[in-house]
């Protein structure tokens, strides 16, 4: 326990500083949230850069961005807009979801290999 | 499948099971200590650190509601690589450390010494319970302030109710684990709630590693190895669960693999490791 403890803020501060390392000049995509709804339902992402996800949520109610594919979790309160970045897809479906409405259909991220860049 | 009604009692009633599990097996736990002064001690602990929970919830909820800013992106992704990393961590040493004590109960030991040892653990005790309560229920408090903001669709009341009907079911495994510690054989009980706990520390350590792969910090090693989704999809209804409660995961890459197989060997040597030591001292 004590080694752990200890080694915590060691790797916190080591991740910190390569974080914040990095420039902020990444594309971003917007998902809409209004309770219940997801939109778009399909987004095309390059596959193998590093982009953002922002995430609005435009309901009434709060959401929360899921996926387990994607390894990503976030909580947003009505009228919150925030984001996720992500690091290097692979080409592929990656499926996400609202899970405080677990009725709303599955939505899902395509990465493909970017044709120029 | 459900209506939004089904939906709030089925959301309120996930997110609060994994804290009832932890608190109730510790409780439960520490009722069972023949030793009533350091039960009490502990029981103290526990419940403040789920005081401690419930005010980090609210501060968490706040976060999330309004200064997004505070944690969002990279920064967000470290926090919960933190906090599950340090759950499971502290879940692993509560379970050695009950295992330990499991067999001090029998093998007499002065009282002194055993004191000297719990001091430090209490507030590892607490601080699991604090971990615990936060992390599902500052979800839980934005998903109620969601519905007491705005029921749509649905009537406050009846929006209230459900919510109250998902906390009820979720209270209704706290109570269970209460009543079967003392229907059951405590040996049984003991072995049976041990494996859960080290199955939820397994969950908590794939999400601190998909974190960590997240922010690149660890390589994924190789593409998923298999899709067993087909079988039990890890992100929707009963799969989702199992996922929460034992980290399965139905596309695993090579390091979660490895990381998952790395654990249990650890996890079994640390609990091989009890029996063996006792036995030796025994006769």
């Amino acid at each position: 326990m004590s080694t752990c403890a200890r080694l915590i803020p060691i790797v916190f501060g080591a991740v910190l500083s390569t974080a914040a390392a990095r420039a902020d000049e990444v594309p971003v995509f917007v998902i809409e949230f209004a309770s219940g709804r997801i939109a778009p339902s399909v987004l095309e992402v390059p596959a193998g850069t590093r982009f953002k996800l922002e995430l609005r949520n435009t309901g009434t109610d709060p959401v929360e961005f899921e996926s387990i594919e994607l390894r990503k979790e976030k909580v947003l309160g009505p009228g919150v807009t925030s984001f996720v970045v992500i690091r290097r897809l692979d080409p592929g479906e990656y499926r996400f979801f609202d899970d405080f409405h677990p009725d709303t259909p599955p939505a899902r991220l395509v990465a493909r290999e970017a044709g120029g860049q | 499948m459900t209506g939004p009604l089904g939906q709030i009692a089925l959301v309120v009633g996930r997110e609060s099971v994994e804290a009832l599990l932890v608190i109730g097996i510790l409780d439960a736990w520490l009722g069972h200590r023949t030793d009533p002064a350091s039960a009490r001690t502990g029981r103290r602990f526990l419940w403040a650190g789920v005081a401690v929970g419930l005010a980090a919830s609210a501060l968490l909820a706040a976060a999330m509601l309004g200064f997004a800013s505070l944690l969002e992106g990279d920064s967000e992704d470290l926090f919960q690589l933190v906090v599950t990393g340090l759950a499971a961590v502290l879940i692993l040493q509560m379970v050695t450390w009950m295992h330990r004590q499991g067999g001090r109960l029998q093998s007499e030991l002065t009282r002194g010494a055993e004191r000297a040892v719990s001091q430090r653990n209490w507030w590892g005790l607490m601080l699991l319970a604090a971990i615990a309560v936060a992390r599902e229920g500052s979800e839980t408090v934005v998903f109620l302030y969601g519905i007491l903001a705005s029921a749509s669709g649905t009537s406050l009341p009846a929006g209230i109710a459900a919510a109250a009907a998902g906390l009820a079911a979720a209270g209704a495994l706290y109570w269970l684990l209460q009543f079967s510690s003392r229907r059951f054989p405590w040996r049984v009980f003991f072995r049976v709630t041990e494996i859960l706990l080290l199955f939820l520390a397994a969950s908590l350590l794939m999400t601190a590693l998909d974190r960590a792969i997240g922010l690149d910090l660890v390589p994924t090693l190789s593409p998923p190895l298999w899709d067993t989704s087909w079988l039990l999809d890890d992100m929707t209804g009963p799969g989702g669960f199992v996922s929460a409660m034992t980290g399965y995961r139905a596309k695993p890459e090579l390091v979660s693999v490895m990381v998952y197989a790395l654990y249990w060997l650890a996890a079994a040597a640390l609990l091989r490791s009890r029996p063996a030591a006792l036995a030796g001292s025994a006769p």
